[in-house]
């Protein structure tokens, strides 16, 4: 920027934002602050803020009183898997779309749109009962199938935007040195959209991580994802606050890690290109 | 040019995508229809006879329905408006030339990251409760009486706990859509002697529209299906103060057990939605053209 900048004007720029900055990300902080600290310290009035005995115990005991570890592999078999089998379907489809345009593409890639506007309330009674009748109720199979259809639309319109971004011409020029379609995927095309892909992936995994209205659901005790499990903390006995804190802050780490790295393409996945 | 060969193939790419999604759409689609115009209770094993628009009639007029119509708009139009303002505020402020902005920024955003049972619980215990939450500390710090926020006031502190997890992404937007600003123009009203004041006013809030309306669409959708949190804070009370319409199907169809009903309060939800969904869909196909 060319106007000038009093130092000043910045450092009181920096001390507002800081400020806010540690405000609004204070309901984290404190969680994790409280993971490490004992149940009664937890609840100190007035309240500890680095002054108590660190502790891991309540890690411990979250895992050996409810096998957190099956649950933390459940999300992430969850997670992962729809993203991935989103992604192996949405590929063709989102080159296709991209580069072979055809008059209604533009119509396919809106109506695919506006199966993510559909509330999931609306379907919930139809979803329970196939899933009851078909035997998927608390089965990780059925999860990963219910995700992958909800972030099918997201995962094909990022790429789609992405793969909007190739130039033609490299395309072109492949042909015309004789590639087949399968090179010009293969050799051509997939290098160029990796980064994209990494993006949508990361994206994908986030939102398919937090998602809580399908997995409270569709889950009980055994294919519970995180989201659920940690629901069940809404009704506790004795003293939790320290375990509630070491079991969200293991819930939300990995994603907050994954989602600081993928907050520039959160803004194209989530307005899906409205915004860029 | 594409040829006929790529298209048939391009067809066939598409085909799986366009199969499985049309088939999730419809065949649920189909069966909330159906069911809403039967008699049929998980509970009452029998022949689930056609009543017509029965369902709709009990659900239209049922009193939780224009609670949690009510509760649904409270909720959506109170969060769009912490969001909005909030967020326009933040993007400014993170706009500006600081030390240590990319930290900032991770800060802000942290809150969409986590799990909505997550926030909704540490909210509801560490910093909700009348007893050991942080803020009846804070009450009994300062010679107040500490306030018991999720039964006084269950729909403004829902509100609180979904707007502060929408925030970030708000600002996130709107901070991307005011970077994209020439700052050359902004330069140039400077220098004609605008104040900051109309600096915003005529030129930041203009470019800003766009973005603000994206915002309001998208996270109007999001918002009319508010569930977590309410399930785990106040399951939907006490009464009906908190119950939104997702939460009053999910009673319905899943603790009742009155598939039918729920049915008809899903089509419902679907109609609400979809009139949202319309202006969305116009403002990104308008983008798709461009």
């Amino acid at each position: 920027m060319a106007r000038a900048v009093t130092t000043q004007r910045k450092a009181l720029n920096t001390v507002i934002a800081w400020g806010v900055g540690i405000l609004i990300f204070f309901p984290i902080l404190w969680t994790i602050l409280t993971s490490f600290k004992t149940e009664a310290e937890a609840i100190a009035d007035p309240p500890l803020w680095f002054n108590f005995h660190w502790t891991l115990e309540n890690y411990v005991t979250v895992q050996e009183r409810s096998n957190y570890f099956r649950h933390f592999w459940n999300s992430v078999v969850i997670s992962v898997g729809s993203t991935l089998i989103g992604l192996a379907i949405a590929v063709p489809a989102a080159w296709a779309m991209a580069f072979v345009p055809g008059k209604r593409t533009k119509d396919v890639l809106m109506w695919m749109l506006s199966t993510k506007m559909l509330p999931p309330v609306g379907v919930l009674v139809p979803l329970y009962l196939i899933f009851r009748n078909l035997g998927l109720l608390d089965t990780r199979t059925g999860l990963v199938f219910v995700l992958t259809m909800i972030n099918l639309p997201i995962i094909i319109w990022m790429l789609y935007t992405y793969f909007k971004e190739i130039p033609n011409d490299i395309l072109e020029a492949a042909r015309m040195d004789g590639a087949g379609l399968r090179d010009e995927v293969v050799h051509v095309l997939l290098p160029m959209a990796v980064p994209g892909m990494a993006s949508t992936v990361l994206l994908n995994i986030i939102l398919a991580w937090n998602e809580a209205f399908w997995t409270l659901n569709l889950t009980a005790a055994k294919a519970a994802p995180l989201t659920a499990f940690i629901a069940s903390y809404s009704s506790p006995e004795g003293l939790f606050y320290a375990k509630l804190s070491a079991a969200s802050t293991m819930a939300i780490a990995p994603i907050l890690i994954m989602g600081w790295f993928s907050q520039k393409q959160l803004v194209r996945g989530l307005t899906f290109g409205a915004v860029k | 040019m594409s040829t006929k060969a790529s298209r048939a193939a391009a067809r066939l790419m598409i085909s799986p995508s366009v199969i499985l999604l049309l088939g999730w759409m419809l065949i649920p689609l189909g069966m909330t229809l159906y069911f809403s115009v039967l008699r049929f209770n998980l509970l009452m094993p029998g022949d689930n006879p056609f009543v017509g628009f029965e369902n709709y009639r009990y659900f239209l007029t049922d009193p939780g329905f224009t609670a949690a119509i009510w509760n649904t708009l409270a909720l959506v139009l109170g969060v769009l408006v912490i969001t909005i303002f909030g967020g326009i505020l933040l993007a400014l402020l993170l706009d500006q030339p600081m030390f240590g902005q990319g930290i900032v920024r991770i800060l802000v955003i942290a809150p969409f990251f986590v799990m909505p049972t997550v926030s909704a619980l540490v909210w509801k215990n560490m910093f909700l409760n009348p007893v050991n939450g942080l803020f009846a500390h804070l009450f009994t710090a300062l010679g107040l009486q500490p306030y018991d926020f999720l039964s006084q006031a269950p729909l403004a502190s829902i509100i609180g706990i979904v707007a502060w997890q929408w925030l970030p992404f708000a600002t996130l937007i709107l901070l991307t859509a005011l970077q994209s600003l020439d700052s050359e123009q902004l330069e140039a009203a400077e220098m004609d002697g605008a104040t900051p004041l109309s600096r915003f006013w005529y030129i930041m809030l203009p470019h800003l529209a766009r973005a603000i309306t994206v915002v309001i669409l998208i996270q109007t959708i999001f918002l009319l299906s508010v569930f977590a949190e309410i399930l785990v804070t106040t399951n939907g009370g006490p009464g009906y103060a908190s119950t939104n319409l997702t939460y009053l199907i999910y009673v319905q169809s899943l603790l009742q057990y009155d598939v039918g009903m729920g049915s008809a309060g899903g089509v419902v939800a679907i109609i609400l939605a979809n009139i949202v969904a319309i202006f969305l869909m116009r403002m990104i196909g308008k983008n798709l053209e461009a």
